[in-house]
């Protein structure tokens, strides 16, 4: 993985001093709330219902066992014992004090990691596939591209005042596990006929209030042109971007009102000044970058094979774990592990500090000391060894870190709604865990099998209900809350904006409505190699919508 | 009180302080601009967020200072527009941000190739008096102002200490 050199060292210290004398200034009076506001957001610090909260950033998802024990350590110094892992594949922690954050910073900066654009109108931290360098699919490692991205993108000058956040996500592979389709900017990493290597650009897809599929603007974008086309796309956006309404500030609002083609040119015409200019990446760069994440040697360990096979047929819930959570490596005799942060009936995404300790160790131990952040909110130890995965199930499974459910209905991703969030209508948490408890048997989630629940609090869809297979959004209804529904949504290569079935649901009904949908589903699947997804965009809405509503609802 | 203030420091007696200048030198709109361009008189100009800058094109040699307005202090046009005038058309006169300029913008507004600033925010002109500004000097972008290259990376920058 990537590791900081002298220059990385010296702007992390100096971004926050700079964030030390912003805070100070705030505390004066010299900055108003006002002005201040984008200067901590610029710093991953919110304020929220109850407290501020920071946002570290995990580039890409990856990092190591040391800087997962100082995430643990600052849970257990800073916070209440605890960290929520989110859809962007950072971290949050939702009690630190304000006078503590420059601290926090500090340490996290003794391990190569900030909370440096995390939130703010600004390029956010860049996300990729947390298969990235395992997956037998890809085509090479994205992250190099995404760190290339990071390291441009921070502290922009030009781009540090957007109409807008702006997301950008890269994956290396058909299968798209980034879903580059919401992003503001998808990239997938691809070879052309002479190898190549270069991207097929998406742009202006995101959810929110206005849930849009990004657009393919060019089909294949050399690797030396990343960052001239990146600046070309942005300072059309930065220029066009409307600022007269922050939810029409997106740049999808811009494509849809401008359309594409005409923003498409707009963007070339840009890109044909820059192109050959000072952006251009020279390929001893690429190679540098790329280097530090070269793919790891890995032992044969053929011996897993026979091992894996007796341990299966003498553990059932081992057999269960590995069908469900152990995906296969590129190597073999190696599987990438999905650690479940899904315990039935816990929080989707949390992870206490022992926990945190107790992976680090284990990434350590079995993982050649790599460890992933999913926009699934759950962990991945990319690399392990089939030989390894009976001890590693065993130790998971003393940290109750071995829930065998790993793209399965109680694999659900929920924002934190409003138990935290400042914006939130309506809760997310207790939802997922109702139906977490009410799913949790193994046997009925395995007959249930692939079916990706998502669940956001309020119209910004931090949970990504627009491309949940089934989607809850909560919303505000005369001072209570109520469920919306939506189905038929996905965030891979296949990626589609789920629609709404009908009326919402109170509270108390969700979990039950949500049972009528799944077992609908079991009757109508074709069989059980149907997924929910395949036999929703089969028979459609209405065999749902009657079993939800009655069947006098199809009419209207 | 509003100041002008350049890295030399505050300004005495600029010609071109907005709403200032009864007699002397004028700040036209783009629009006045391009319509007086043939006027003998020295004139700037002084360009909105939404304006076009590469139109002042074909009449920026005979503008003597390029002023663009940033009405909120978040409102990011202003840095693409100045980018733009430095980086594409090659203005190398006085380019001043006006409006809502705040102290932790400012280092980020030299680098987009601004050099003089009109700032009314006491606490701003307090720091900019003394010459701290709250800037980093390791830069991952290349970018208007005088920066070295060769950090490791081609798209890394060094900020010069009088740069």
């Amino acid at each position: 993985m990537y590791r900081y050199d002298e220059f990385d060292h010296g702007f992390v210290a100096q971004r926050v001093s700079q964030f030390r004398d912003q805070v100070a200034r705030r505390l004066t009076g010299e900055i108003s709330e006002d002005a201040f506001k984008p200067l901590r957001l610029m710093n991953g610090v919110y304020l929220q219902l109850h407290a501020y909260m920071l946002r570290v950033a995990i580039p890409y998802g990856t990092l190591n066992s040391r800087q997962m024990r100082k995430l643990a350590h600052i849970a257990r110094t800073y916070d209440r014992g605890y960290g929520h892992f989110t859809t962007r594949q950072n971290i949050q922690y939702n009690w630190p004090a304000l006078s503590d954050m420059p601290a926090i910073l500090e340490e996290l900066a003794e391990v190569e990691m900030h909370a440096i654009q995390t939130s703010g109108n600004c390029i956010r931290n860049v996300t990729a596939d947390h298969f990235a360098g395992a997956a037998a699919d890809e085509v090479a490692d994205p992250r190099p591209y995404a760190e290339i991205l990071r390291q441009w993108s921070s502290v922009h000058p030009e781009f540090s005042f957007l109409p807008r956040k702006f997301k950008i996500a890269v994956t290396a592979s058909e299968r798209d596990r980034a879903a580059i389709q919401v992003h503001d900017i998808g990239l997938q990493l691809k070879k052309d006929g002479e190898g190549g290597l270069g991207f097929a650009v998406w742009i202006a897809g995101g959810q929110g209030r206005t849930p849009i599929l990004a657009k393919k603007i060019k089909d294949f974008l050399p690797e030396e042109d990343l960052l001239s086309y990146t600046t070309a796309i942005m300072r059309v956006y930065n220029l066009h971007g409307r600022r007269d309404n922050k939810y029409k500030a997106r740049i999808k609002i811009l494509v849809h009102e401008t359309g594409v083609e005409q923003l498409t040119s707009e963007i070339d015409a840009e890109w044909a000044h820059l192109k050959d200019g000072e952006l251009k990446l020279p390929a001893a760069d690429i190679a540098a970058i790329n280097a530090y994440f070269a793919p790891r040697e890995l032992d044969a360990r053929a011996e897993g094979w026979k091992e894996l096979a007796a341990w299966k047929k003498s553990d059932p819930g081992f057999a269960t774990w590995v069908g469900r959570n152990v995906a296969p490596h590129r190597h073999p005799d190696y599987g990438m592990v999905t650690i479940s942060l899904k315990p039935i009936g816990g929080i989707p995404g949390d992870a206490s500090a022992d926990q945190m300790d107790a992976v680090a160790k284990l990434a350590l131990e079995f993982g050649h000391d790599e460890i992933r952040v999913t926009h699934e909110q759950n962990l991945v130890l990319p690399h392990v060894a089939l030989a390894d995965l009976e001890p590693l199930y065993r130790a998971l499974l003393a940290e109750g870190l071995a829930t065998a459910n790993a793209g399965l209905i109680t694999d659900i991703i929920a924002c934190p709604g409003l138990d935290y969030c400042a914006l939130a209508n309506a809760r997310s948490i207790p939802v997922a865990q109702e139906i977490s408890n009410r799913f949790g048997d193994p046997a009925r989630q395995a007959e249930i099998g692939d079916l990706k629940i998502k669940i956001s609090g309020c119209i910004n869809a931090c949970g990504h209900h627009h491309v949940g297979h089934i989607g809850i959004l909560g919303v505000e209804k005369k001072g209570a809350e109520l469920y919306q529904i939506s189905l038929g949504g996905s965030g891979d290569e296949n990626a589609s904006i789920g629609q709404i079935t009908g009326p919402g649901f109170e509270p108390d009904q969700v979990t039950d409505a949500i049972e009528t949908i799944v077992e609908t589903y079991l009757s109508q699947r074709t069989d059980a190699d149907e997924t929910f997804i395949a036999c929703y965009r089969r028979i459609g809405a209405d065999p749902f919508k009657a079993a939800l509503y009655g069947s006098e609802s199809q009419a209207a | 009180m509003t100041v002008i203030w350049t890295k030399d420091g505050i300004v005495e007696s600029d010609p071109w302080i907005e709403g200032d200048a009864e007699q002397g030198p004028k700040l036209l709109s783009l629009a006045d601009a391009l319509a007086h361009a043939q006027d003998n008189a020295p004139f700037g100009v002084v360009l909105q967020p939404a304006d076009d800058v590469t139109a002042l094109a074909p009449i920026l040699d005979r503008v003597a200072i390029v002023a663009l307005s940033f009405p909120a202090f978040n409102d990011g046009r202003g840095f693409s527009q100045a980018a733009l005038l430095r980086q594409r058309l090659g203005y190398t006169g006085e380019l001043r941000a006006v409006g809502a300029v705040l102290l932790d913008q400012v280092p980020l507004m030299l680098r987009t190739g601004f050099d003089s600033f009109e700032v009314s925010h006491a606490p701003t002109i307090a720091r900019l008096t003394e010459n701290r500004l709250p800037g980093i000097d390791l830069h991952y972008q290349p970018s208007a102002d005088s920066t070295d290259a060769g950090q490791g990376y081609s798209w890394r920058r060094t900020a010069r200490a009088n740069g």
